[in-house]
Parts: structure tokens; C-alpha cells; sequence
């Protein structure tokens, strides 16, 4: 089976602003997704969570788009909608019938040039609100609910830019200020600090033409502050521990570990490790764990690709009940040293490698995804091509090198281990990782 | 032209290209199974599902459970594959089978790339025809059913569903309880009793298999008969069912007046909540009518309820409202989670909307905009094979004609301001609603009791993991 090759063309107008399209005229649909490169990492302490309350403000209105119209007008197009916000970026997108192309370029433009005109404290403050349910739903009210921010605090040092939560505290949401949020649009929201990506059913001349009339005459800034010095030793040094007690009726186990960065050949073993370690019944840790052993309710292992420093590792078992969690965490540790030991098999690499194939393949059949991947490669890596690349990367994993990676990361004193026991009080949750609108 | 009068001008759209639903194929094999194809060139990954029309909603009270736990047990291996060798078999193939049930279905599917399609149907059949059922690996599945329905307890969300469905259909309605079982009744759920329910499901009469992806050069109803032929032979009718389509389980609302079921769960930083009641079956003759009424009030991003709730008051981060539709009517509701102090407003926000949804018209303003959503989503909803092979299923286990998807867009632009008000009329009835909600009744129950929006009932909640403090709170049965 190959991948079709996503063929495309990346420019930048006089402004910065990078211009990426691909067509494909399977489908009467096109997608639009861009990419500031600005996310909860450019937040300083006393303001966390900013960067994703500015993601809700950018649909509150512009010089000519009334507060929520842009919702209104994407969907009345016919066209789906929503917008992100993580560590390392904010994405916003649309995927509207072909003929609407025009309408999604010109909502970008106008909230990129000229949100400020429509600012208001009323509109902040809905948001605000909005966005503390939105902590409270995702996060606070859940069982479990803070693991990822409790595993970001153990994995990122305090003064590292990944150890705050994307969602923020009360406190600083709180502190927000019509001032705050200004002086964030002027400093990021500008054309060099952003990919625009199009792919599908669409004309690039037509489709560049368009960009050049919306977006040419919006000013780039100069002055884009750069981010510190984001580079961490490669393992924690000794292993983290914490136990939470919390209203939950089983006890769960997390594991976080610190790990190369995207790009990094490393990370990619990592994600094929992680798929022979926990991907589908007949993965190493649900095989002995929930099937054999039957000591846990269920497993997970995956591998959350960043840029700045360091990439997280995480793991989770749920804990069977009358079953002793240091028991499970041993197991599951266990079968996590053992890749690290011995090369995993000929099959397990073959089935993993096939899996991973179809899955790229079903992910880049649509126009959105694709849109989305080549923005975040311009964005993160200045590497659109490397839509085409990844496959091959993961392809060409082998044994050796999951063997490699897996002793160099998934080792004890690169660990974190979290643990929530069921406890009469419920502690006070906190947060998660990735948020949209 | 200075940046502001370029963007002044608001473009307009350009010529729609046309589109159409993918043209789909049905042939029928000597068993009566169907084979639904449809061609989507150039998608090399194909998708399909194999669909058989006997879900959770047929089965007796007494064994609820006992059709979706066949469903996780048919991969616990087969005659020829012990274990998980089948899913790994598949696996080799770059394919994942999954075997699930609803309500109203029992469906194995499969994507896998259009040259390996054959060799995965053959793993598939042998995966739905030939599972074993080994005793040990179904007593493991029954307990991780009864350990999930521990974590429902903790969980605000899928607790208030679940006591939502339980609240609104009478006992003897399917649609009350949970699909996957109970503490009372999974415990019950043998080896036995699911190779019972499998040879049930064992009826080509009532099973389809969708098939779409990009099919040149394969003889894709051939391929079926190779693998499928013999599926069933016979083991259904042995059973002594009736032949043919069930019939819609029954449906009746245990809610006469208005209610409110509080489930106090102290600590708790929202309420939520699940206001609604017996709603309706797919196959209603307003379908068209209850979807545009229905975005209008709480499907679109702008829906009425999230306009006022989430965009004026900021009670809430999303509020939704809508038809669970299945052969037989599932729930209506509006789902919200709230903070805590917002819990009585919301309700009675919500409560006004639904009102004003029956005693007023939508404007042809709030008309466009959802009857332009419904009609220029439809194309993006279908990009992908997958996407089509599981509406094309729909049609099937519904019983819906065959140009039904094909006239979706005309029949929702005929949709008048009037048909609207009606559906409202005939669909939403708050003078029988049943307001459920899980939250801190500490915080709001006398406030709820004042607002006197119907007979309220506060029950203090069973906490898993929490210790019996105080005598009323239940231990988790470990």
C-alpha cells in the first residue's frame, strides 16, 4: 500500500505571513487552518491560561463580524469550525463546501487584522466565565480529572514554560485584562507569526489572489519576542512520586517520563513503541495486564510530541478492585523495562508497522487533517514536507532502535509516577491538556 | 485601499459544485444477506461493516447486557484463532476489527487497503460465525463491566445519563437501562447465554455487510459470498425467533408532570444536568422538520440555548439539545453542565426555551441559518468512505428507503417556518419533564426547592471510594 504524496506549494507574502496550499479536487470541500506560533509555553507566571482565553476572544467579534457571526457565518455555509489552543500553539480552522473558500479567508483576515475594534470588557468577561465552566467540565469535575497537570509539574521543571496547565488557574483568569488581552493580539497575532494553510478543492491562483487581497495590508510586527532558552536535561535524575486522594472508586496509576522532542528519530521509535506496548488487544501491557494477569481494569501508553526541550511519555493502568496498586505499577514498569532489554519481535514490529500505515492513511484522506499537519510542520519544525516524511520515519523504526530509545527514556529515574487512591475528601482538581473553543 | 475597506466587503459565494450521494450498489446472496457497494474512487482504504438487525434493544430485562457483552466476548477468540491470534491476524493486515452493539444493532467492521480487503472479510466471518466464548475470558469481561459501572458512579456525566434514561422510560422499556448491563443482571451473563444471544444474531434475513472504498477490479459481492456464504445456515431459525425485522421495543414514559431528580454529590463545582423526556424513533415522517427545529434550539454553534446560556450568561462552557432517534424513540434532552450556583437559572432558561420553541415561530433568519448548515455540511460529512459506509448502514438497520440520503438536502430546504412550530408542538412537552441532575445539593437544594419547577426528589448519591461517613452514603461494592 503507498501514501499518496500530499503536493503542495509554501510562500511567504511581504507581510511574513506563510502561505501554504494543496489541492485536491476529490471532494467539493476545502480546508482553511492556521497556525499562530504562540501558545500556553509564551505565557509568564501571574498569567497562565492567557493564551487560550485570547483563542475564545478571537470569536467574539472584529471591525466587521459581530460576536459569535463568525460561527454563524462559517456554518450557515455550510462549513464546520473550532480553534485550540496547546504549548506550543494555537491553531484556528474551517472546513466549509469549496465555494465558501472566500468567506473563511476573509472571517481569518478580519479578526487577524482588525480584532481590537470589537474588544470589549463585556465580551471578556462572558468569556472568562465560559472558560472557568470549561476548567470546571474538563478538568475540575471529573475523576482523575488533573492528571496531565499534575504529570506536566512533575516532567517540566517550575521555570519551564510546559510545567503551568494550558486551561491556567482561577486566579489568573481572573486577573485578566481588557490591556492584557490587547497587548497579547498586538505582540502575536500578526502575519509573520502565523501559517495559513489551504487544502482542497481549490484554484491556487485563485485561492493566492484572494490571501494577497485579505491578508496583504495587515502589518507584520517587527518585534516578536523570543522565547527563553527551552532545553532540559534529558531525564528527570530521579524518579517523581505523588499520590492523590480523591472520590474515585479505583485507583489509577500514572506515568509520565521526560523524552525526546519531534524530529528527534528517537521520538518516532517512541510512537511505535508505544503502539506494541498498548495498541489494541494484543499489545504487551493489555495482554498481561487486563487479559493474563488480569490485575488492571485497562492500560494506555502514548507518546505527546513537543518541541521545546523535551516530548512527554505517558502512561495510565486503572487498578482491578481487591487488586494491590504497587502490584500493577510493578507489572506495568516491568514490561516497560523489558522493551528497553530485549528487542521486540519480528511480528510485533511487522503488526505495528501495518497498523501505523493504515492509520496515516485514514488520518490524511481528509482535508482538514491535512491542513492541519502541514501548518504544524511550517510551524513547529519550518518542515511542511515533512507530511510526506513521516510515514517513511516510523517505516523505517527498527527493533534496535526501539530497544535504544525505550532504555534511554522509559527508565526509573526518568519517571514520574502518579497515583490516585479512593479517598473519603475530595482533593481540589486541577487540569488537562488540549482545549478547544 | 487601506486594510479597512478591504475588509469591508464581505464576499459573496461562488458557483456550489455539484454533488450528489455516492451511488451505491445492493446485490442479495442466496441467504438473504445484502451486499450494500459503494465506489468512492481514488480512497484506497476501504471500510466495511457488517450489520445485523438485533441490538440491546431486543433482549429481556433479565439479561440486559447480554447482547453487548457477546459483542466484546466474539474477540476473545474463535475456533481457528484462539485468544487474540484473529486480531492480530488482522493486524497483519494493517486492519483493526472491531465487533460493538447498540441498541438497535450488532455490527463487526473492518478498514483495511482495497488489495487486502478479501483476506480481511475472511477474518471478519470468522470472527462473527465462530467465536467460542471461553468461560474464563467472559467472567473477566462481565467483571470489567461491573468495575465500569463503579467508575459511572464517579463520573458526573455518564452518572446523570444514566439516571436520566432510568428516570424517563418505565421499567419494561429497554431504553432505561444501561445497554451494557447492571450490578443485578451481568452477574448473570454466562457462556451460555451469549452463544444463545450469537445464534440470534446468526440471521442473514436481517444482516447487510456496507462495503465502500475504492472497489476497481474487485468483484466485491463475490468476495462476500467466499467469505459470508454460509453465514448463519440455519442457526437463527433453529432458534424459533420470529423471521425478519424486530419489532421497536417498547417505549413508554414513566413521567406524567414535571419532575426533578437531584443526585447530591456535595463538593461538586457544576450541576449536570439532563432536562428531557421520551422523545422519538428514526422513522418519523417530520424527520426533516425535528432536525432543522432541533439545530435551531441546540444544535448549531448559535442554537437558541447556547446564545443565551453560553454566550449572554456564561452559565456554561457548551449546552446542546436534541433527538436520540433508534427504531424505538429514544430520549430527548437538553445536556448542560453548569457551575454550581448557576444550577436554578439554567434550568429555568432552559425551561423557557423550550417553550418558546412550541409557543413562538423561528424567524427566517434563525430558519436560513440552520436549514443552510444542515444542507451545506451534508457533502463534508461524507468525504470520507468510512463516513458514507456508516450512513449507508443507517438506511439499512431503519428500514429507510433507498433515496433517502440522496433527497436529505431537498427535503430540509422544503422545511417551512410553520412544519417547525409543529414539530415543536408534537415533539417537546414540558408539561411532562423530567429534570435530572447530579450536583451539590447543599449549595442549591433550597433555592431548587423554591423555584417549584415540579416534584422534587433529592437523593444523596452513592460515592464510590468514599467511606460510610455519616451513615448516608453508600459504599462502592468492592
Amino acid at each position: 500500500m503507498t501514501v499518496p504524496a500530499v503536493r503542495f506549494t509554501d510562500e511567504r507574502l511581504a507581510n511574513g505571513l506563510r502561505l501554504i496550499i494543496s489541492e485536491d479536487h476529490l471532494a467539493p470541500v476545502v480546508a482553511v487552518c492556521i497556525w499562530y506560533n504562540v501558545g500556553s509555553k509564551n505565557e509568564v507566571p501571574g498569567k497562565t491560561g492567557f493564551a487560550h482565553l485570547f483563542e475564545h476572544v478571537m470569536f467574539q467579534g472584529s471591525s466587521h463580524v459581530a460576536k459569535t457571526e463568525h460561527m454563524a457565518l462559517i456554518q450557515a455555509a455550510g462549513g464546520t469550525l473550532n480553534g485550540t489552543t496547546f504549548f506550543d500553539r494555537t491553531n484556528y480552522f474551517e472546513t466549509v463546501p469549496s465555494h465558501q473558500l472566500e468567506l473563511a479567508l476573509w472571517l481569518e483576515a478580519d479578526r487577524m487584522g482588525t480584532l481590537l475594534d470589537a474588544l470589549n470588557q463585556e465580551n471578556l468577561d462572558n468569556q472568562r466565565d465560559v472558560v472557568k465552566n470549561e476548567k470546571r467540565s474538563s478538568y475540575d469535575n471529573r475523576p482523575y480529572g488533573d492528571w496531565f497537570h499534575k504529570l506536566q509539574e512533575h516532567v517540566f521543571p517550575p521555570e519551564h514554560p510546559y510545567h503551568h496547565p494550558v486551561i491556567g488557574s482561577m486566579e489568573d483568569l481572573d486577573a485578566a485584562s481588557l490591556e492584557d488581552v490587547a497587548g497579547f493580539f498586538r505582540t502575536y497575532y500578526a502575519p509573520n507569526n502565523a501559517v495559513l494553510a489551504i487544502v482542497g478543492d481549490v484554484e491556487s491562483r485563485q485561492a493566492r489572489a484572494w490571501v494577497e487581497r485579505y491578508f496583504g495590508e495587515i502589518p507584520a510586527n517587527p518585534a516578536i519576542p523570543k522565547l527563553g532558552d527551552m532545553t532540559l536535561p534529558p531525564v528527570l535524575g530521579a524518579e517523581a512520586r505523588e499520590t492523590v486522594q480523591e472520590r474515585v472508586p479505583l485507583p489509577r496509576h500514572f506515568f509520565g517520563f521526560r523524552a525526546p522532542v519531534i524530529a528527534d528519530p528517537r521520538y518516532d521509535a517512541l510512537e511505535v513503541a508505544a503502539q506494541i506496548l498498548a495498541g489494541g488487544k494484543g499489545s504487551r501491557l493489555y495482554r498481561r495486564l487486563v487479559r493474563e494477569e488480569r490485575i488492571a481494569q485497562d492500560v494506555a501508553f502514548f507518546a505527546l510530541g513537543l518541541i521545546g526541550g523535551a516530548s512527554l511519555v505517558a502512561g495510565q493502568a486503572t487498578v482491578r478492585p481487591g487488586v494491590d496498586p504497587a502490584v500493577v505499577e510493578r507489572a506495568f514498569e516491568e514490561e516497560l523495562e523489558k522493551i528497553g532489554r530485549e528487542p521486540v519481535t519480528d511480528d510485533e514490529l511487522a503488526r505495528a508497522r501495518a497498523l501505523i500505515e493504515t492509520y496515516e492513511l485514514e488520518a490524511l484522506q481528509r482535508v482538514d487533517e491535512r491542513a492541519d499537519r502541514l501548518a504544524m510542520y511550517a510551524t513547529l519544525l519550518d518542515d511542511p514536507e515533512m507530511i510526506n516524511r513521516q510515514l517513511g520515519r516510523y517505516l523505517a523504526v527498527t527493533a534496535a532502535d526501539i530497544q535504544a530509545a525505550a532504555a534511554e527514556v522509559l527508565r526509573p529515574e526518568n519517571r514520574a509516577v502518579l497515583t490516585y487512591m479512593p479517598a473519603l475528601e475530595a482533593t481540589a482538581g486541577t487540569t488537562d491538556e488540549e482545549t478547544a473553543a | 485601499m487601506t486594510l479597512q475597506e478591504i475588509l469591508s466587503v464581505r464576499p459573496s459565494p461562488g458557483q456550489p459544485r455539484a454533488y450528489d450521494f455516492p451511488l451505491f450498489e445492493r446485490t442479495v446472496l442466496p441467504s438473504g444477506m445484502q451486499v450494500i457497494t459503494v465506489n468512492v474512487p481514488d480512497r484506497p482504504l476501504v471500510s466495511a461493516n457488517l450489520l445485523i438487525c438485533r441490538g440491546a434493544g431486543e433482549e429481556p430485562a433479565d439479561v440486559a447486557g447480554a447482547t453487548i457483552l457477546t459483542a466484546r466476548a466474539m474477540t476473545e477468540g474463535t475456533e481457528r484463532y484462539p485468544g487474540v491470534e484473529l486480531l492480530e491476524a488482522g493486524e497483519r493486515l494493517g486492519a483493526t476489527l472491531h465487533v460493538d452493539a447498540s441498541w438497535d444493532a450488532f455490527t463487526a467492521s473492518v478498514e483495511v487497503a482495497a488489495s487486502r480487503l478479501g483476506a480481511a472479510l475472511e477474518l471478519l466471518a470468522e470472527l462473527v460465525e465462530r467465536p467460542t466464548f471461553p468461560e474464563s475470558d467472559v467472567a473477566r469481561l462481565r467483571e470489567e463491566r461491573l468495575n465500569d459501572l463503579l467508575q459511572v458512579k464517579a463520573d458526573p456525566r455518564r452518572r446523570v445519563d444514566q439516571a436520566f434514561n432510568a428516570t424517563i422510560y418505565t421499567s419494561d422499556s429497554p431504553y432505561g437501562r444501561s445497554a451494557g448491563g447492571d450490578e443485578e443482571t451481568v452477574p448473570r451473563l454466562t457462556p451460555d447465554i451469549l452463544r444463545a444471544v450469537h445464534r440470534t444474531v446468526l440471521d442473514p434475513v436481517r444482516t447487510a455487510i456496507v462495503i465502500g472504498g475504492d472497489l476497481a477490479g474487485l468483484d466485491v459481492p463475490r468476495m462476500v459470498e467466499s467469505a459470508l456464504g454460509s453465514f448463519g445456515d440455519g442457526a437463527a431459525a433453529a432458534t424459533g425467533a420470529p423471521a425478519g425485522f424486530p419489532p421497536a421495543p417498547r417505549t413508554d414514559s414513566a413521567v406524567d408532570r414535571p419532575i426533578v431528580r437531584f443526585y447530591h454529590r456535595p463538593g461538586s463545582v457544576q450541576t449536570e444536568l439532563r432536562i428531557g423526556h421520551v422523545g422519538l424513533p428514526r422513522r418519523v415522517p417530520d424527520f426533516h422538520a425535528v432536525q432543522v427545529m432541533a439545530a435551531i434550539l441546540g444544535g448549531l454553534f448559535n442554537s437558541r440555548l447556547q446564545m443565551n446560556l453560553r454566550e449572554d450568561k456564561g452559565y456554561t462552557y457548551g449546552i446542546g439539545a436534541g433527538f436520540d432517534m433508534r427504531r424505538g424513540a429514544g430520549p430527548f434532552s437538553v445536556r448542560t453542565a453548569v457551575q454550581t450556583p448557576a444550577t436554578v437559572p439554567s434550568i429555568s432558561e432552559s425551561l423557557a426555551e423550550l417553550k418558546r420553541m412550541r409557543e413562538t415561530s423561528v424567524t427566517p433568519a434563525e430558519l436560513a441559518a440552520a436549514r443552510d448548515y444542515l444542507v451545506g455540511v451534508f457533502p463534508l460529512r461524507f468525504e470520507t468512505p468510512g463516513a458514507v459506509v456508516a450512513a449507508l448502514g443507517g438506511l439499512f438497520v431503519h428500514e429507510l428507503p433507498d433515496d433517502e440520503l440522496a433527497r436529505y438536502r431537498r427535503e430540509v430546504e422544503a422545511v417551512t417556518i410553520d412544519a417547525i412550530q409543529k414539530a415543536a408542538q408534537d415533539h417537546i412537552h414540558p408539561d411532562r419533564i423530567a429534570i435530572v441532575a447530579v450536583g451539590d445539593a447543599d449549595v442549591v437544594g433550597a433555592e431548587l426547592a423554591a423555584a417549584g419547577f415540579g416534584e422534587l426528589e433529592v437523593i444523596t448519591d452513592e460515592m464510590p471510594g468514599a467511606a460510610d461517613e455519616a451513615g448516608e452514603i453508600g459504599e462502592a461494592d468492592e
